[in-house]
């Protein structure tokens, strides 16, 4: 029934019976940890960023949002949990996929180890700026 | 440079269409974000390091073009959360990963994205326009 002309055929077919799905052994090393984090971190940030997006962005507005404003809201201890877990998992994810993309272009070794340590070393600074920030709250100018 | 020309110059020969399209969509909208989201950590931190700075972090925030840049990052945000959705739910089901599939489910992902992005993109320009265009 499947048309000769059809380079796929084959391939569909196969797909069709589950024989051409490949099953490997997934090894326990840095990179499989880092993709179930991207897969995880994923799903949990399509909640918590939609909703901080949807809370600040759109309904609050830039124009509504002052010292006054952040103080408010960090005055309940959910929300700044809830900013702390933006920022632990947006970031990382965030720096995790750069560090994907870079690894995809640059093909020398050095470069690229060079450029890890950075990224980690960026990732470790401005998580922990954030979050002294969040922990310590808004100062009055 | 032949580390990023060679790249670059497959990546525009191989005219993979729709899939090729959600792979470059789906890296765009994920490293805008990143930058907006290192910018907007700086920024906020400045609430405890140097909280006189933080008005004038929002006062450019307030500006034409940041709104601008803002009603984009949204919809960043929205693609970047529905095409992941989409590779991992493929991911769960390997047969899926075919070309007819590929080509239409990105045309979905696309208009699930602009649909969830018009009426946020309606609130946030009006807010604009009432805000820097003098609205009554």
């Amino acid at each position: 029934m499947t048309a000769p002309s059809d380079p796929s055929a084959p391939l569909r077919a196969g797909y069709a019976q589950g024989a051409s799905v490949r099953r490997v052994e997934r090894p326990k090393n840095f990179e499989t940890t880092a993709w179930l984090f991207m897969r995880y971190s994923g799903l949990l940030l399509i909640p918590l960023v939609w909703v901080h997006v949807l809370i600040q962005d759109v309904l609050v507005g830039v124009h509504a949002i002052d010292l006054d404003y952040v103080a408010l809201r960090w005055a309940t201890l959910g929300w700044r949990v809830y900013d702390i877990a933006l920022l632990a998992f947006a970031f990382a994810h965030g720096m995790n996929g750069l560090r994907n993309v870079l690894n995809d272009y640059v093909r020398g070794t050095r470069v690229r180890r060079a450029l890890d340590w950075l990224l980690l070393l960026g990732w470790l600074v401005i998580s922990a700026i954030g979050a002294v920030a969040i922990v310590g709250g808004v100062q009055s100018p | 440079m032949t580390t990023l020309r060679v790249p670059l110059e497959g990546s525009l020969r191989y005219r993979g269409r729709e899939g090729q399209w959600a792979y470059l969509l789906h890296r765009f909208t994920g490293l805008g974000t990143l930058l907006f989201l290192t910018i907007h950590i700086l920024d906020t931190s400045t609430v405890y390091f140097a909280p006189g700075l933080y008005e004038h972090a929002i006062a450019i925030y307030r500006s034409t073009p940041f709104m601008l840049g803002e009603i984009a990052l949204v919809f960043c945000v929205l693609y970047h959360g529905v095409n992941g959705l989409r590779v991992a739910a493929f991911d769960l089901r390997p047969a899926w990963w075919r070309e007819d599939r590929q080509r239409s489910s990105f045309w979905w992902v696309l208009g699930l994205s602009f649909l969830l992005w018009l009426p946020a993109a309606f609130l946030m320009g009006r807010s604009l326009i009432l805000n820097n265009f003098g609205g009554a």
